[in-house]
């Protein structure tokens, strides 16, 4: 029987969305014939807003262009600018930045498991794991005050400072966290449900992941390991062990284990931190106008690849600020993928991939 | 596969464009190579076909006021260092060739160049809206200069 074809509009408000995104996917039966995707609903205008604005209020402004990712958007900011500035950030900062980095992968990652099992009916998983992610926000509040943004990165260093009461504290959860993602692992890497949802669903090849410039996780479940924490080390990676997760497959099964498994090497270089953070100062006092000049700084967030091109005029306030978030290639992708599937692997393939609307819109 | 180096890769583009490509400068460690617009096809596909793991970081289009004829477009490339192809174009006519019969994934940037810029791309369709909203009228917001 030919099915008529239909066009159903999801979003930009939608219960199957966390954040707003215009999709329209056209279906015959319960076949996806394709989608169209439509960004802008939280546009803010941040590059525009950045370049009149000083670069101290900058990093208040680039702190809220993500409400998961927050402080890698402003280490890659303040990394820039340093630059610029040719300033020697101390030692003690830059492992204190590694750490909430590491912490902000973990509760990036373990979100996103969390929101994946709920979108293919797993609601236990989905509870134990956002359950699992309090320990880390804990760390993260006790840490600095905030769960979500958390403004520890300052032009020059950072404003924390670590005692034995938070080591002991980041210890105690991580430890306790260790036992729950070994079990979780173990789930996902044995489950029938979650392999018969996830296991052949929305297939990135690595040639895809070359046209598309796809990066993150989500490059690396195809096999392409890249992760600029090795490629383009900012400091201290250069001086920490870590191992880079790949998966073959390329499957929305591949991006959940390889997340999963980095939550566990994410958990190793905290501890790593904390063994070798050296003592000393935790900032140092920045000039105000930054001297001419530009500069590009990449950082890996949890979802991949974070630019920054940053360009001055001498001044105060930056002449051209570019950020490009992981999260834009993969949109690109995501129209491609969103055919020859059937309509109940829609959110599969939207959770799938871990979208962050906010990051892409700017 | 070739790995990308510094001097080879200067040295292949400057043979590809016939010397007309040039060492602009390394921002920090990153290598910025200028190159004439007519080239940019040619150059991109060279990159691209020679190299496995290659990917476009972005493009970055910025105007320096200090030289406000040009328009700079920065197209940013990663492999085992980072290179950026710079393009200067003409104010009064910014137009490029799109490059997304060679990459894909140039989609999204060049529409954002297109929309925030009022860039031209020859080469492909259209440019639909990215971030703006579609029955938004006004200049391009990245060119509207600051309010007194």
């Amino acid at each position: 029987m030919i099915m008529e074809k239909i066009t159903i509009p999801i979003g930009p408000q939608h219960p199957l969305l966390k954040e707003p995104l215009s999709l329209r996917i056209s279906v015959s039966g319960e076949r996806v014939l394709g989608g169209e995707l439509r960004l802008g609903y939280v546009h803010r205008g941040i590059e525009k807003l950045a370049v009149s604005r000083n670069y101290t209020q900058n990093v208040h402004l680039i702190e809220r262009i993500c409400g998961i990712c927050s402080h890698v958007h402003t280490t890659a900011f303040c990394t820039a600018v340093e630059r610029l500035l040719n300033l020697e950030v101390p030692a003690r900062a830059h492992y204190i930045r590694a750490l909430l980095c590491e912490l902000e992968r973990i509760h990036s990652h373990l979100l996103w498991a969390g929101i994946l099992s709920k979108h293919i009916g797993l609601d236990t998983i989905f509870m134990h794991t956002w359950h699992d992610r309090e320990l880390v926000l804990d760390i993260m509040e006790e840490l600095s005050g905030g769960r979500v943004s958390h403004a520890v990165n300052k032009i020059g260093g950072v404003r924390i400072d670590l005692d034995i009461g938070h080591a002991e504290l980041i210890k105690k959860n991580i430890s306790k966290l260790h036992d729950e993602v070994e079990k979780l692992l173990e789930i996902i890497m044995h489950d029938s449900t979650i392999k018969a949802r996830t296991q052949g669903v929305a297939i990135i090849t690595p040639e895809e992941v070359k046209q598309y410039g796809i990066v993150g996780p989500i490059a690396r479940a195809s096999g392409v390991a890249v992760d600029f924490r090795s490629d383009d080390p900012l400091p201290p990676y250069d001086r920490l062990n870590f191992k880079i997760i790949t998966q073959p497959e390329g499957d929305a099964w591949a991006r959940t284990v390889v997340r999963i498994q980095e939550v566990h090497e994410s958990m190793k270089l905290c501890e790593q931190i904390l063994k070798v953070i050296p003592d000393g100062p935790v900032e140092v006092r920045a000039r105000r106008s930054v001297p001419t000049g530009r500069v590009i700084v990449r950082a890996e967030a949890p979802r991949g690849e974070l630019f920054y091109y940053l360009r001055s005029d001498g001044t105060n306030q930056p002449a051209r600020l570019k950020i490009r978030t992981p999260s834009l290639p993969v949109l690109e992708i995501l129209t491609k993928k969103l055919s020859e599937i059937q309509v109940a692997d829609i959110p599969v393939v939207l959770a799938g991939v871990d979208l962050c609307i906010a990051c892409a819109d700017r | 596969m070739n790995e990308l180096t510094i001097d080879k890769i200067i040295s292949d583009i400057n043979s590809l464009t016939k010397g007309a490509c040039q060492l602009v400068e390394y921002i920090n460690d990153e290598l910025v190579i200028e190159i004439p617009s007519s080239q940019l096809c040619k150059t991109i596909e060279f990159l691209v076909q020679g190299h496995e793991s290659i990917h476009l970081s972005t493009i970055t289009i910025d105007i320096d006021n200090s030289a406000p004829d040009y328009i700079h477009a920065l197209y940013h490339f990663w492999e085992n260092i980072s290179c950026s192809l710079l393009v200067k174009l003409d104010t009064k006519n910014p137009e490029l060739d799109s490059i997304i019969s060679l990459i894909p994934g140039a989609d999204f940037y060049e529409r954002e160049a297109a929309e925030m810029y009022g860039i031209r791309f020859a080469n492909r369709e259209s440019t639909p809206a990215l971030l703006l909203p579609d029955d938004y009228k006004g200049a391009p917001p990245m060119l509207i200069k600051k309010e007194k």
